[in-house]
This record gives C-alpha cells, structure tokens and sequence, in this order.
C-alpha cells in the first residue's frame, strides 16, 4: 500500500483538527473537575457519541472484521446480545446511583457505598488495566503501520502518542470526548463506502447467503450444539457468558464508557446518554462485521476472479487481523485511502485517549486524593491532573515498547484484564440492589471472583491456551473458554459477596441512601414526553433488538 | 469564526468539508484512478459538513 500527497494531507488535516480541539477546549480548563470530569457541562448529544466511541478503539473496528471473517454473523452476538441489553440496564437502573451519588468515579462510588479497601481495589486495578491497555493500543497501531505502510515503528508511537497528549493534556476530558465524536463519524462514514462497494463487489447480501456455508450467515440456528457452528459454543454459555457477564461487566461498570455518561449535564441526560448511543451501537455491525463477511465471501471459488485475498501468515494461515487494511488497500483508490488509513488511526487514538483521561481521572482521585495527599488546593490537583496525563501516556510507550519485545505480553494482559473484570459486575448488582451488602463482602467476592477465573482459565485448554494448572477440560475456541472464565469467577463473586455481607454487619439505612435502590427516591418520568423517557425508549430498543436477532436466526 | 470554532458541530462540519475539497481537488486535478469513488464520497461528505455547519448556524 502506497499512499500520496491527498492521502498524506487527509492524515494531516485529521492531526490539525484533533490538536486544534485541544487548543480551544484549553481556555475554558480552570479547575480539576473541568479537566477531570468536564464538570458534568456536556450536550447529550455529545455524551451519547462519546460514550460508544471510547468502545470503538481498534480492537473493536479491526477485531469485529477479523470475528467477521473468521466467525461469520456469530460475531453481531457481541452488539445484540453483549452490549444492547446492559447498555438499556445502566441507563434506566445503574445512571441514578453513579450521578445521583455525585461519585466522580466508578471507584469512588464503590467507597460511598462499601468502604475505602473495596475502592481502592478496583481504583488500582482498573488504572493499571486502562493504562496497559493504552500501551497495546498504541503498539497495534505502530505494528500496523509499520506493516501495511512500512512506516517506522519508532516514528508511529512517538507522533501518535504525542498527538493524543497534547490535545488530553490541553483540553483534559473534555477535548478527548470532543475528539471520540469527530473520530465516531470519521470511522463511520471514513469506512462506510468500502463495505457499499465491496457488498457490490461480493454480489449482495443475497449471493454472501449462497456462497458461504449457512452456519457462517445465521447467528443462532446452530447454536444448538457447540460442535456446529464456528465459535463453538452452546447458546446457553453465549448468553450467560457474553449476554450477561462480560457484557453487564463491562457496559455497567467500566469507567471508560461509564465516565461518557456521568458528564452529562443533568439526571436525565446521564440516564438518556447509553440509551441514545444504543441506536447506533445496533447498527455498528454493518460497519464492522459485514466487512468480515464479505472478505471470506470474496474468497470462495466462484469470485475468486475479483482478485481479493485475506492475507496469510508465516504459518500459511489466513491472517485474519488484516482482513480490514487488506480491504481498504484493496478497494480504496488515492484520496480515499488516506481517508480509511485516518480513520484507522482515529480508532486507536480513541481508544488511547479513552484508556488515558479515565486513568488520570482514577490515579487524580481515587489514589492520589485519596490515600496520598488529601486537602490540598484545587489547583494542586488541576496540576496533578495534567502530570498524570503526561505520566500515562509515557507508560503506555513503554508498554508499547515491551509488548513490541515480548510478544506474548499481550495475551497475558488480556487475560489479566478478564479475570480482574469478570466479577465485577456482581459487586455491582449487590452493591446497587441489595443493602444488606458489606464492604467486606464486597472486597473478598471480588478477591475470590478474580481467583475463580484465574483457576478456571488455569484447569481448562481452549486453541493451546490455558490449562497451565491441569488440563481439566478442553473447549473448542478462545472465545467459549473466556466466557466460561467470566461465569465462573461471576458465580463466584456473587455468593462469596452474600456469604461474607451475611457474617459482616451493613452500613446503616442513612448512609446508604442515593446509593441503593430500595432506600433511593425513584426518579420521576411521568411528566416527560414518551421519547424522553428511559423505560418506552429502552423497551423499544429491546424490540427491535430482538427483532434483528429473528431476522438474523 | 472564532467563536463557531467553539461548536463541536461546526468544528466536525469544518472537517468534512475540507476532506471533501481535498477528495474533490485530487479528481479534479487529474487523479482519476477510480475517480468516480472520490468523487462521490467527497460530494457526500462535503454534504454531511456543509449541513452540520448549517444547522448549527440555524439553531444558533
């Protein structure tokens, strides 16, 4: 792939524009919360974009294509089944609690409503996740460039990193939010007419069903029996698994996205900002799945003659993760390839923008703040704030840098990441819906959720992965053994959080008020028109949710 | 116009029309491999931007 001045110029107005932002959001930075949390100032609009666009790093676009490719119609699972449903959940049952509370965090909800151990926990681990996360992000896009450019790896990290600190450091959250939604519509529209004119290309939706084995194009037919289709898994493990704990895991409590909703400038906007962005996020797989699809239609005998091929590895594997540049290097002339390349670049500087301003607004708040220097002057923690910034983006070079190193490191993150995240969400559920919960319980059934899903990935083999204590059992993809972590380690949070909340004494009924749902004031809709409120826009969500999936079957 | 750049509509309408005039100008300026793919993503984005800086403008 080779690109000219057009698509350098588009790669340069993109970095123009992205610095820019920063530089006018800068004037209006004077305190810690405007840096940190915006100062709950931003349009639902904005929020909304915001709060699907931090998902949207490059994990997600380039991931997505290659499960299209790989896995087929399977992979909409993770949008009609892994995310629309807990994004209706945090909206209507789980906004009030994080906005009403005044939390500033994810973490600082948890020490409002259990104690400062349980916070704590979560504010370390979840800093050290975002911030390795940001690294790998930042190495993907090095390696990729490096790949499908030949650009230098050096060169890639160091401009890109820069670019993200300075508009993060200048404008704080804000500017980063402001930049998700310029990077939402980039990526979307930047993306849109490579799957028009390679659909036209594979011959429609209609000729993709003909050439493609049909469990490749139907998302629940034969999800009867694991064996039959190519996630291989049972139904009932996609839905527990993906439908309810690793979606609800990270959709509910994850400050990344979680932090897109609390900016918003009142109760109903925060409440309304996952719901709006469920509209898009349904129609996202036509961006990011089809693709994949129509990559490995292209590949069947009978359109071999359209002279596209998904690149293959050392191995003489189909090397799925390139699927989505081979495309556009394939499809997309001068000019509108720099337009596709930019719009890969903004996928990982959103992500890395996301994963930096949440970790400086936990490290700010939820350690610094808290545990180290207390009561001391705003200023000192707008400061603090901005270092942090600096601070974060300079780990995850270095993160970049080892995973560049040692390979493998990235594996190993991930699998860190899933057995810290995994249990999560029961903490929540019992924190939010049960007030006999306890601190103690809350903290021992995140220790004891974090060490099932280490000891189930530890007893079971999935694609030579795992089984690094006993090879128990053996599943058949990656994908069937994380879900079946995440259950694990869910189950087992839950019941250690009960046990221990049972042997422990609660918090009295007056503290807890705001924080849990049978001593909260339910929030009032009736007096909003019906698209207003939460509850019929949810449930109509849900519909044409459940619709698309029968369409789909 | 400094003041317009403070809107995040019209700096995202600002973008995509300078993307546009750039995909626009690399047709008209004889690029033509695969010009009428160029061509028709810059009009629409040119569309998109030009109309996110209109309805700003209106509201405003």
């Amino acid at each position: 792939m080779r690109l000219e001045l057009a698509d350098y110029l588009i790669i340069l107005v993109y970095f123009i524009f992205v610095i820019g932002v920063g530089f006018l959001i800068k004037k209006k930075i004077k305190s810690s919360n405007d840096f940190l949390t915006s100062s709950r100032s931003i349009p639902l609009w904005i929020t909304s974009l915001a709060f699907i666009s931090a998902n949207l790093g490059a994990q997600e676009v380039i991931g997505m294509v290659a499960s299209g490719a790989k896995y087929g119609i399977m992979t909409v699972h993770f949008y009609w089944v892994g995310a629309i449903f807990a994004m209706v959940f945090l909206g209507v049952f789980m906004m009030p609690f994080y906005y009403g509370s005044r939390a500033r965090s994810v973490p600082e909800y948890l020490s409002l409503r259990f104690d400062e151990k349980t916070r704590g926990l979560n504010a370390i681990s979840f800093a050290v996740m975002t911030v390795f996360s940001s690294g790998i992000s930042l190495y993907a896009l090095a390696k990729l460039m490096e790949t499908i450019l030949h650009w230098d790896f050096d060169i890639s990290i160091w401009v890109s990193a820069g670019i993200v600190m300075v508009y993060t450091f200048l404008g704080g959250l804000t500017s980063a939010v402001y930049n998700e939604v310029l990077q939402f519509f980039l990526i979307v529209l930047g993306l849109s007419p490579l799957v028009i004119i390679s659909l036209q290309d594979a011959g429609g939706w209609d000729n993709i069903k003909a050439l493609l084995q049909p469990e490749m194009t139907h998302a629940w037919k034969y999800m009867g029996n694991a064996n039959d289709n190519p996630m291989g898994l049972h139904f009932m493990s996609l839905i527990f698994g993906l439908g309810f704990v690793m979606s609800f895991g990270y959709w509910c409590t994850d400050f990344l996205v979680v932090q897109r909703a609390m900016i918003a400038r009142n109760m109903g906007d925060a409440q309304r900002t996952p719901i709006i962005a469920a509209i898009p996020k349904m129609a996202m797989p036509l961006i990011v799945v089809l693709p994949g699809l129509i990559a490995i239609t292209l590949m069947q005998p009978a359109l071999l003659s359209k002279g596209y091929r998904i690149p293959t590895t050392a191995n003489g594997e189909l090397d799925y993760t390139m699927t989505l540049p081979s495309m556009i290097a394939h499809y997309y002339p001068t000019g509108i390839l720099g337009v596709g390349i930019t719009a890969l670049i903004a996928s990982f500087m959103s992500g890395m923008a996301g994963n930096v301003t949440a970790f400086n607004s936990v490290f700010t708040f939820d350690i610094y703040q808290s545990y180290f220097v207390k009561n001391k002057s705003d200023r000192h923690y707008l400061l603090v704030g901005k270092g942090i910034t600096v601070v974060g983006i300079l780990i995850s070079i270095a993160t970049a840098y080892i995973a560049k190193s040692f390979n493998n490191i990235n594996d190993f993150l991930q699998l860190v990441f899933g057995f810290v995240n995994g249990p999560l969400f029961a903490t929540f559920l019992l924190g939010m819906f049960w007030k006999r919960a306890t601190g103690h319980g809350a903290f021992w059934g995140l220790v004891a959720g974090t060490a099932a899903a280490a000891a189930t990935h530890g007893l079971t083999v999935a694609e030579g992965k795992g089984g690094w204590i006993a090879e128990m059992y053996t599943i058949k993809s990656g994908m069937g053994q994380a879900f079946i972590v995440a259950a694990f380690s869910w189950i087992f949070n839950f019941f250690t959080t009960i046990a221990v909340s049972l042997a422990t004494k609660p918090k009295p009924d007056e503290e807890l008020k705001g924080l849990v749902y049978s001593l909260t004031e339910k929030p009032k809709y009736h007096e909003q028109k019906w698209y207003l409120r939460v509850v019929p826009l949810g449930l109509l969500l849900l519909a044409i949710t459940i619709i698309l999936n029968i369409i789909f079957f | 116009m400094y003041k317009k750049l403070n809107d995040l509509q019209f700096v995202i309408g600002l973008f995509f029309s300078v993307i546009a005039a750039i995909l626009l100008l690399n047709v008209i300026l004889g690029n033509n491999v695969a010009g009428r793919l160029n061509t028709l993503t810059g009009a629409v984005f040119l569309v998109f931007g030009v109309l996110m800086m209109l309805i700003k403008g209106k509201q405003k």
